[in-house]
């Protein structure tokens, strides 16, 4: 699945996607579980706690 | 920062066409020092004067239009371009416009400050008036360029 891809099922730009991949942009909690969903599986597979946090 | 409060996307274009040819017309204006032919007006000030000296309140006067369509347009302009939503918004756009809008709010009245430090009299009035409208400008701008930076670290992904 592309960023486009990704983007456009869960309906946000493609910049987001792109941000949150680069770690420049931690998404709401809405967004992240939306995106768990998408590739079913659970949100901690897919984020993580940084020790910075 | 709800999207709700933005104009829809298609306010954008007329905003510049509003934008760009006030701002031209105006920093003119300016550099003629306010002279560039009379649009002869009948105004209504709530809060005016009258021949430089006499204050008045809730009168007909007779004004030079030029400064006022200008400025309409300018702001009216400005507010379309910086108010209207992306052609998708989401939570990130959002984050940026809010980031945005603090670093102009910053620059802004830094610079500010810095002039009324170091500029007096009637130079100070340049200032005066560029400020009306630096605010927006300079969101627009801050705005831009992040959306652009954005856009160009796209491109190396994929």
């Amino acid at each position: 699945m592309t960023q486009a891809e990704l983007a456009a099922q869960i309906g946000v730009s493609r910049q987001s996607i792109n941000a949150i991949e680069g770690e420049k942009y931690v998404p709401s909690t809405v967004l992240a579980l939306k995106m768990a969903a998408l590739f079913k599986m659970p949100v901690e597979n897919l984020f993580e706690l940084e020790p910075t946090d | 920062m709800k999207s709700n409060y933005l104009f829809p996307y298609s306010f954008r274009k007329i905003g510049w066409i509003l934008l760009v040819p006030s701002l031209l017309f105006g920093i003119i204006y300016m550099i003629m020092d306010y002279d560039l032919g009379f649009i002869e007006g009948t105004a209504f000030a709530i809060w005016g004067e009258e021949n430089f000296f006499d204050t008045v309140f809730f009168k007909f006067i007779e004004n030079d239009l030029t400064d006022e369509l200008i400025g309409i347009a300018l702001l009216v302009g400005s507010v379309f371009v910086a108010l209207s939503k992306e052609p998708v918004e989401d939570e990130f756009i959002q984050r940026l416009r809010l980031e945005s809008l603090v670093w102009a709010l910053y620059w802004n009245y830094g610079i500010l400050l810095l002039a009324i430090i170091f500029i007096y009299g009637s130079p100070f009035f340049t200032v005066m008036t560029i400020n009306l409208f630096s605010l927006l400008l300079i969101f627009v701008l801050r705005f831009r360029v992040r959306l652009r930076a954005e856009q160009k670290a796209m491109g190396n992904e994929e």
